[in-house]
């Protein structure tokens, strides 16, 4: 099974990928650098830097950004595969077609991580040259870890939706598609700041990065939508993992295909 | 020997419409096997079944003794393949990509690579993009990809498409190296009679999804050369005077009165005039034959692109 992981990720090596990932990763660590922007408190005096607010507007940006990178960096390992027209020689390995999917979809949970690394790169920054002066706040750091960890996997809840949309259309757009749609809802719910708007799949991960906002926004607890949330989503994980399985390693693979 | 692939009626339908029907298909181990039939015959389906790209509606498919749904994994590791195109990731190199395969082949010697390289001629370009290959390049590269993991069958459909006149040359030398110093057997599928002529040593020939005929080579060129039919009043006197006087043994009585003759081609006037002064009455003499075209064309009904 390493092997074929290895071979995914060799075959990413020189192509676009990089860019998506970079793509995906800028805009939340431009938005973060506004945290450098001159602040007052009520009583006047200057507002020190705020790791908390750096990771929520980090959040926030990935988060509206997901959907989209993510999907066209699903659509691009698996409908290559029939563009390019090397499913031919894929299916003929001596590897099962399960594990075909399950290599390509850890792949794309590595870039998942790789952009939501990226995306922190300005808050490490800014960690780094506090820790030289001792100015940290531990407890926000984890807080930090901890929510982009949870983002980097509920947002891997919905690929199997976009895998399954890639290797039935055979072609990026049905995905890129997909992945701009869910985007502007994303954006309209992120706006929204509903506590309901978690429920849809491509939004739950905003609902650990709501939940940093405590004590930033008026937030009044736990939100209590979580738990319906994650069941959607996991029904959708379930759903388009299962039908990408059947998909997979049944189809014929024809002339073009 | 062996059979290193069998089929046993292999059949692929799409709705009502067959597209391979009941398919026997023999090849014996060390054979390099000409599948032969006009565009939309059925043999790109039959070979993407054999790879198990294809699930078959009926049949079955045994591969080195195996059937090919108990042992599939097996049956691939000793199989090289080019169907239709050969696809590659464009935004790797020669090496990058055969690295690709060496990795899902789960191969460990790296050297291997640059000797497939070397052995199709893309050994100075092993370094440059795919994506700036000619379609030639790509189908040697396709080759060396296929001869990677040293398998025992090579399965390639149109495998000289896109290569010019030396390289076809060039590559169906190195396929008859490949059989002749590594035994490997070779399935070749074209819609050119010279092409599957000059390679192949036994012939499968498909239409409209049927094996209409499965033959080696030398019974087809058997069946296939010219001979003059001269037409007597007594063949058997006729075949004494054609042994006793011109020395001649490969001929058959083909009829009442029809002496096929494969000698003396370009001297009927001499077998006419011995015929008649030994008192056989001779009626004509015909140039006749056919040619692996005209064979492929009566099995086919008429119809060739072939």
């Amino acid at each position: 099974m390493l092997n074929v992981i290895y071979a995914e990720l060799l075959k990413l090596r020189h192509s676009k990928i990089r860019w998506l990932v970079l793509l995906g990763a800028l805009p939340a660590n431009l938005v973060t650098l506004g945290a450098f922007l001159p602040r007052v408190t009520p009583d006047g005096t200057s507002a020190a830097i705020d790791i908390q607010d750096m990771f929520y507007r980090q959040g926030m940006f990935l988060i509206m950004m997901g959907p989209a990178i993510f999907a066209l960096i699903t659509a691009y390992i698996f409908a290559r595969e029939y563009q390019e027209r090397t499913i031919n020689q894929l299916f003929s390995y001596p590897v099962s077609r399960v594990n075909i999917l399950m290599a390509k979809l850890a792949v794309v949970f590595l870039q998942i991580v790789m952009t939501t690394v990226l995306s922190c790169a300005s808050v490490f920054i800014v960690v780094f040259l506090m820790l030289l002066n001792n100015k940290v706040d531990v407890h926000m750091i984890w807080t930090g870890l901890k929510t982009n960890a949870l983002i980097c996997i509920l947002s891997f809840g919905t690929i199997p939706v976009a895998a399954a949309v890639s290797m039935v259309g055979k072609n990026v757009i049905p995905t890129a598609v997909l992945g701009v749609f869910t985007t502007i809802v994303t954006v309209i719910g992120e706006i929204g700041h509903g506590r309901q708007n978690i429920m849809f799949p491509w939004l739950t991960p905003f609902w650990p990065v709501r939940d940093l906002a405590q004590g930033i926004a008026d937030n009044d607890g736990p939100n209590p939508f979580a738990v319906p949330a994650l069941s959607i989503l996991s029904i959708t994980f379930l759903a388009g993992l299962l039908y990408s399985i059947v998909y997979y390693s049944k189809h014929d693979v024809h002339s073009g295909s | 020997m062996g059979y290193v692939l069998r089929t046993n009626n292999l059949s692929k339908r799409y709705g009502n419409q067959a597209v391979v029907n009941d398919l026997n298909m023999n090849i014996r181990s060390g054979d390099i096997y000409g599948f032969l039939g006009q565009n939309g015959a059925g043999k790109t389906t039959t070979l993407r079944m054999i790879l198990g790209l294809i699930k078959p509606t009926a049949g079955e498919i045994e591969l080195f003794g195996e059937s090919l749904s108990g042992g599939r994994a097996r049956a691939m590791e000793r199989i090289g393949a080019i169907i239709e195109y050969p696809g590659f990731y464009l935004n790797l190199s020669a090496v990058e990509n055969l690295e690709v395969h060496r990795r899902l082949m789960g191969m460990g010697n790296k050297e291997i690579m640059e000797e497939v390289l070397a052995m199709v001629g893309l050994l100075d370009a092993r370094n440059q993009k795919v994506k700036n290959y000619s379609l030639g390049m790509k189908q040697r590269l396709g080759i060396a990809r296929a001869l990677l993991h040293h398998p025992e069958l090579l399965v390639l459909d149109e495998p000289t498409n896109g290569l010019d006149p030396s390289g076809i040359k060039e590559i169906r030398q190195l396929f008859r190296d490949l059989a002749r110093q590594r035994g490997i057997t070779f399935i070749i599928s074209s819609h050119l009679l010279s092409e599957v002529e000059q390679l192949a040593t036994r012939v499968g020939i498909i239409h409209r999804g049927w094996l209409l005929e499965e033959i080696d080579y030398d019974t087809l060129q058997r069946k296939t050369r010219n001979y003059l039919e001269v037409m007597v009043d007594d063949d058997k006197k006729a075949a004494y005077v054609l042994e006793q006087k011109l020395g001649v043994s490969d001929y058959r009585i083909a009829g009442p009165g029809i002496v096929h003759l494969y000698d003396y081609l370009e001297q009927s006037d001499k077998v006419n005039l011995t015929l008649i002064s030994h008192g056989v009455g001779v009626k004509q003499i015909l140039l006749s034959g056919d040619s692996l075209e005209d064979y492929f064309l009566r099995l086919t009904g008429g119809e060739s692109h072939a």
